[in-house]
């Protein structure tokens, strides 16, 4: 369970990265994320918790002696909390030096999605359509990419609503 | 493979020729930061070569140089030197250096100075 | 070329040892300004530091900086060698400094990677202002030209006393050198120099080299003429010449017939009579440059980023060790040898772990001499006058919180010069001495230092903060309440300023916050004493190492947390009637006498737990210094030295958590969160 998804494709270079994305489900929708964030898939761990966090903020977690805090990607679209399974996983990635995992339902695959397949989202800037940057077509599914900029630094409004 | 030794007090100058002459193919065999340790480290290391600031403090690069050459008269020393020192050099050189160096220097002419005095 | 002052080691050694060496240069002019003389040592390292930076920045290319250090070095070589009749000091000093501050900001600018582009000009014309009228009316040419007024013969040179031997052949050399290859005529002796080693008979031309400036133009337009006679061939000579330094151009050629010019020449001995230059260092070295001289043979630089890695590895290992040797797997097993190695282990990481502490230990030296400029600066502005006494400044703290707290500082000696000293006029009506005094002081208390900033100045007016906080709505509790210590610690808080006019140096309201939190930030507390026109004292309380701690881990429900050693008194199992409760429902407990209040761990971290009976936990007694309260969690799992991480960035940048200083891991790989106690008490 540690190691739920390796894939030695991550930690190519740069160029064999683009357009790639690593699809996840959170509950009947499928997101995408840049490949290039991602350093890598884990298991869930033993999550402490910090108190006076947002909620979708579970905790930090030990991750080989580097402490990362951990967000349910969930809650921070303000879906339903779910409870974790064998099957919950936490997506590790690096987003401008800042180290997050991201809990979500289950991983799919890596899949590549040209930019012509991409369109822009609509113009709802409320709910998880606040961090989408784009939606790709993969045949005749739709994978919501997200905003990776837009998960971990859009918090101040966040916090002052909280507040 | 030449052998260098570094006499400078300013720990950027030893940085800056090093790393010059490392890529040149020479060997920094030692660095010295005054001329008192220049002195004993020339004896000790016994280099090819060496490149000699001027302006250091306890005992002075020429003070240095009239040392090594009495220790060994073909001692080949290159003086690093800095516009303003005329009368300086002219003493090192009266006193057995075998070059000079002006800073800022550019690579190409300390490697150049280094090899035709050890003549390679 | 221009690749390698791009090189990141390059560029860092430069900021690193021009910081350094501007560094100094302010200690020495803020020295002499205060005994208002240069003594002959100070001279001599100005002299030095500015050839130094002057040589670096050359070959960096700052040219900026290196011909405002150039300028410097001229004045100070004028200083040097006693012809300075009329030198202004204090004007020297202002240029210096100024100097020093062009400089920094440059520095500033090569460390971001901009562009090194300050304009150095103004001061250096300022400079050379000094430097003539220095000079006085006895010279304008500049030094080193002098040594040339004493007339040399102008003759032809052959080094050799003896009757030269016969030598076959005769060879005429034009040595051209390069455009840029500075002192020609030193060149071009060091050709004569080297050729001593294969012939005796060589005449040149120009004649006076070594005696003669004016040889270098001769040189740079007709070339350095050698006629010489050897009984190599030309085509050794040829290569021999070519091994000249700077070689721009070799015109060899061989004399069939014997010169005509050769035969000519008057043969003149006596180039011994050559002057030597007065050594103008001399045994000036004083005592002090020779040890630190002979000190850096054993010193050398590391990056401070390898040191935060090495104390990252050490903090890994001291996390490895204790998950080796607490690890559940050995439990009830009996071995004994196993024991003993993890004992040894345990001995030598620990003592590892006190040798990198140490490493990074730094003296408040330079954090606390930094101020004599700050003082000096403002006093000149404000017209105050104002004597800074320095004591402890040996007192050792880690690196990093000396980073933190720089700040600060400067800020409160700031604060201290523009609103609580007076004017002397102000001074002497109170009947003071016209001189107001700072006292900056640091000493080690326990596992803190205790940073002092005394000053004798108006003091703290209470009835105008309360005023002000009252203005900005910074009260959150009736005034009959506040102890004069919580009154004073008013001023630190954000939005508060005293201080109607705004000015340049104690800025606007901002800053005194900013002074709290930078301590803070580092597990620090800020206290402020102060009698109205007596003084005012604020007292830092830092710790000496940020990285690694004794901790008592508690567990409270599935959590566990760790509170430092240092603040904890003692701890007990309570009884249920010795709990009060207040009318607001605050539980208090009485020990010895005295009456605490009591702090649920479990309901300031909101955390469910099994025990909530009073009796059934445990109480914990913790102390800032100031305040006692009491801690109940659920049970005490056992004391062990922690390495102290910081809680996640985003998480840092999320919220400040009251009541939490950071995070660690335990032997079993969990997370403990390190409790803040002056955080908890204040909360």
């Amino acid at each position: 369970m540690a190691d739920a998804f390796v894939n030695e494709g991550l930690y190519d270079e740069e160029d064999s990265q683009r357009d790639k994305y690593l699809t996840f489900s959170l509950g009947n929708e499928f997101y995408g994320i840049e490949i290039k964030y991602v350093t890598e898939i884990i298991g869930l761990q033993p999550i402490t918790e910090v108190p006076e966090l947002p909620e979708y903020i579970k905790g930090i977690i030990n991750l080989r002696g580097k402490i990362i805090p951990v967000m349910d990607v969930r809650l921070r679209f303000k879906k339903d909390f779910k409870a974790y399974n064998d099957r919950t996983c936490v997506i590790v990635v690096d987003i401008k030096d800042i180290s997050i995992g991201l809990i979500i339902d289950s991983v799919s695959d890596v899949i590549t999605i040209p930019a012509e397949e991409v369109v822009p989202p609509p113009d709802l800037n409320r709910g998880a359509n606040r961090y989408i940057q784009g939606i790709g077509k993969v045949g005749n599914d739709v994978k919501l990419l997200l905003d990776c900029n837009k998960l971990i630094a859009d918090d101040e409004l966040e916090l002052l609503d909280n507040i | 493979m030449a052998k260098v030794l570094i006499v400078d007090d300013a720990a950027f100058m030893r940085l800056s020729l090093k790393t010059m002459l490392a890529a040149n193919g020479f060997e920094v065999v030692g660095e010295a930061l005054d001329g008192a340790a220049a002195v004993s480290m020339y004896k000790e290391l016994m280099p090819d070569i060496v490149t000699m600031d001027i302006t250091m403090p306890t005992m002075t690069g020429i003070e240095a140089l009239k040392e090594i050459v009495k220790y060994n008269s073909k001692a080949k020393v290159v003086m690093i030197s800095a516009m303003g020192q005329e009368a300086m050099v002219k003493e090192a050189i009266m006193s057995g250096a075998k070059s000079f160096l002006v800073k800022p220097y550019k690579e190409e002419h300390l490697v150049e100075t280094l090899r035709k005095v050890l003549g390679v | 070329m221009a690749n390698l002052y791009s090189q990141e080691p390059m560029i860092e050694m430069y900021v690193f040892e021009t910081s350094q060496l501007i560094e100094q240069l302010e200690t020495a002019i803020l020295l002499s300004e205060k005994y208002s003389s240069f003594s002959i040592e100070t001279i001599n390292e100005i002299f030095r530091i500015m050839h130094t930076i002057k040589g670096s920045s050359g070959m960096m290319m700052f040219t900026n900086i290196s011909t405002l250090t150039h300028a410097l070095e001229d004045l100070f070589l004028l200083m040097r060698e006693e012809k300075a009749t009329h030198i202004d000091y204090g004007g020297l000093s202002d240029l210096v400094l100024e100097s020093v501050d062009f400089i920094k900001v440059e520095l500033e600018k090569i460390k971001n990677g901009d562009e090194v582009d300050g304009k150095s000009d103004m001061i250096i014309t300022e400079i050379n202002h000094l430097l003539k009228a220095a000079r006085g009316d006895n010279a304008s040419l500049p030094l080193e030209k002098k040594g040339a007024a004493n007339e040399a013969p102008k003759f032809y040179i052959s080094q050799s006393k003896k009757p030269s031997p016969e030598y076959k052949n005769t060879f005429k050399a034009v040595i051209y050198f390069e455009d840029d290859c500075e002192m020609e005529n030193f060149r071009a002796y060091t050709v004569i120099n080297n050729l001593k080693d294969i012939t005796e008979a060589y005449e040149y031309f120009p004649p006076d080299i070594i005696d003669n400036d004016d040889t270098i133009q001769v040189i740079k337009e007709e070339g350095f003429t050698i006629l010489l006679k050897s009984d190599k061939s030309y085509q050794e000579i040829h290569t021999f010449l070519s091994q000249t330094v700077f070689l721009k151009e070799l015109e060899l050629t061989e004399l069939l017939e014997e010169d005509k010019s050769f035969q000519s020449l008057k043969r003149t001995p006596g180039t011994e009579g050559i002057e030597k230059p007065e050594d103008l260092r001399g045994n000036i070295a004083t005592e002090r440059e020779l040890r630190d001289g002979n000190n850096h043979q054993s010193i050398i630089s590391v990056s401070v980023g390898k040191l935060d890695k090495l104390m990252d590895l050490v903090g890994e290992m001291v996390i490895a060790e204790a998950m080796v040797t607490q690890n559940p797997d050995l439990k009830g097993l009996t071995l004994e040898n196993f024991y003993k190695s993890a004992g040894q282990l345990k001995k030598i990481t620990s003592e590892l772990q006190d040798m990198v502490m140490s490493i990074r230990m730094l003296p408040l030296h330079n954090t606390f001499h930094k101020m004599h400029r700050i003082v000096r600066d403002m006093s000149k502005k404000l017209g105050k006058e104002v004597e800074l006494e320095i004591n402890g400044e040996a007192t050792e703290v880690d690196k990093n919180i000396i980073e933190y707290i720089s700040d600060p500082l400067m800020h409160l000696v700031r604060n201290a010069i523009d609103h609580g000293i007076e004017t002397p006029k102000e001074r002497l009506e109170k009947g003071k001495s016209g001189v107001g005094t700072l006292k900056l002081q640091a000493k080690n208390a326990g596992s803190d230092v205790i940073i002092t900033l005394a000053d004798d100045g108006k003091g703290l007016d209470k009835d105008k903060i309360l005023q002000r906080a009252e203005e900005n709505g910074l009260m959150h509790k009736p005034v009959e309440e506040m102890t004069d210590r919580e009154i004073y610690s008013l001023i630190f808080l954000p939005g508060f300023s005293t201080k109607e006019k705004v000015t340049e140096f104690s800025g606007r309201g901002v800053g005194m916050d900013v002074v709290m939190k930078n301590v803070e930030m580092v597990g620090g507390s800020v206290a402020v004493e102060s009698n109205l026109n007596v003084g005012t004292t604020i007292n830092l309380k830092i710790p000496l190492t940020l990285a690694i701690i004794d901790g008592m881990n508690i567990k409270v429900g599935g959590s566990s947390y760790t509170i430092p050693i240092t603040s904890i008194k003692e701890s007990f199992r309570a009884k249920k009637e010795n709990i009060l409760t207040d009318p607001d429902g605050n539980e208090l407990i009485m020990l010895r006498g005295q009456c605490y209040p009591i702090l649920r761990l479990h309901q300031v971290f909101k955390v469910r737990s099994a025990v909530e009976h009073i009796a059934e936990g445990i109480v914990i007694v913790v102390t800032d210094g100031e305040k006692t309260i009491c801690i109940f969690a659920d049970e005490l799992v056992g004391q062990q030295q922690v390495v102290v991480k910081t809680l996640p960035t985003y998480i840092k940048n999320l919220r400040k958590i009251k009541g939490l200083a950071g995070c660690t891991l335990l032997g079993d790989g969990s997370i403990s969160l390190i409790v803040d106690v002056s955080g908890l008490i204040n909360i």
